[in-house]
């Protein structure tokens, strides 16, 4: 099944929250993943299909060599952002 | 949901901040006066901000300061202040206004808050919550709309 992370600074609020957004578009997308959130710290060895965090955290994820695509949100919790930046990458995972 | 997690001792409304920082002091100082975190925990999340960025801000006007568990977290618990003079953070265009402290323990037990900060965005009452002047209005606010 799909993975789908959230990663935040702490890895239990921001990202937790924004994994309930994200779990709301799938929903409406009708697309079923497995959801999980974490530091970033701890993202060098996460695994995960694709990835989403917060823009302020782009730059540190630069540091790490990821083999998935990333999201980066201006706001977590904004579930027409959401969907708007995850539809395609659904789409080129063949999810969609 | 909300009355449980939201009361008059974790609430103050239209509180007066220097700064981000201040305003995060305020906050916490909340849950230290209810027995959910150590002061050591106030000063994880202002270090942890310094070094990461504004990750709590996850809205357009709307933080929630936290921090992990192990920087001083005695309980799950949450506090909510608004802002009369909304702070900047730095590298953010919009300031905060309103601002929802919380502790956690672990990463899923304080689930419920979370649920209750994400509703309060998609429900767009950040805005209304940040005009509260008391807390009946607060409670006016999230119960009715």
């Amino acid at each position: 099944m799909l993975q789908i992370l959230t990663v935040c600074g702490a890895g239990l609020g921001s990202s937790f929250a924004c994994q309930m957004s994200v779990e709301a578009v799938l929903k409406e997308l009708g697309v079923e993943a497995k959801l999980d959130h974490t530091d970033i710290s701890s993202v060098g060895g996460a695994k995960a299909d694709i990835i989403l965090s917060g823009k302020n955290f782009e730059k540190q994820f630069e540091r790490y060599t990821l083999d998935c695509p990333t999201v980066f949100l201006d706001r977590l919790v904004d579930k027409k952002e959401i969907k708007e930046k995850l539809t395609p990458v659904l789409k080129e995972l063949g999810a969609l | 949901m909300e009355g449980l997690i939201l009361n008059e001792k974790n609430v103050r409304l239209q509180v007066l901040a220097s700064d981000w920082e201040d305003a995060i002091r305020i906050g916490g100082n909340l849950l230290v006066e209810q027995g959910c975190a150590k002061p050591s925990y106030i000063e994880g999340i202002i270090h942890a901000v310094k070094e990461l960025g504004p990750y709590i801000i996850i809205t357009d006007g709307l933080a929630m300061p936290h921090t992990r568990p192990e920087e001083g977290a005695l309980n799950i618990g949450c506090s909510l202040i608004t802002l009369k003079e909304p702070v900047l953070f730095e590298g953010e265009d919009v300031p905060v206004k309103v601002m929802i402290c919380f502790s956690a323990v672990d990463s899923e037990s304080h689930m419920d808050i979370l649920k209750m900060i994400v509703e309060f965005v998609e429900r767009g009452l950040i805005d209304d919550i940040a005009k509260a002047e008391t807390y009946e209005e607060l409670l006016d606010v999230i119960q009715t709309n």
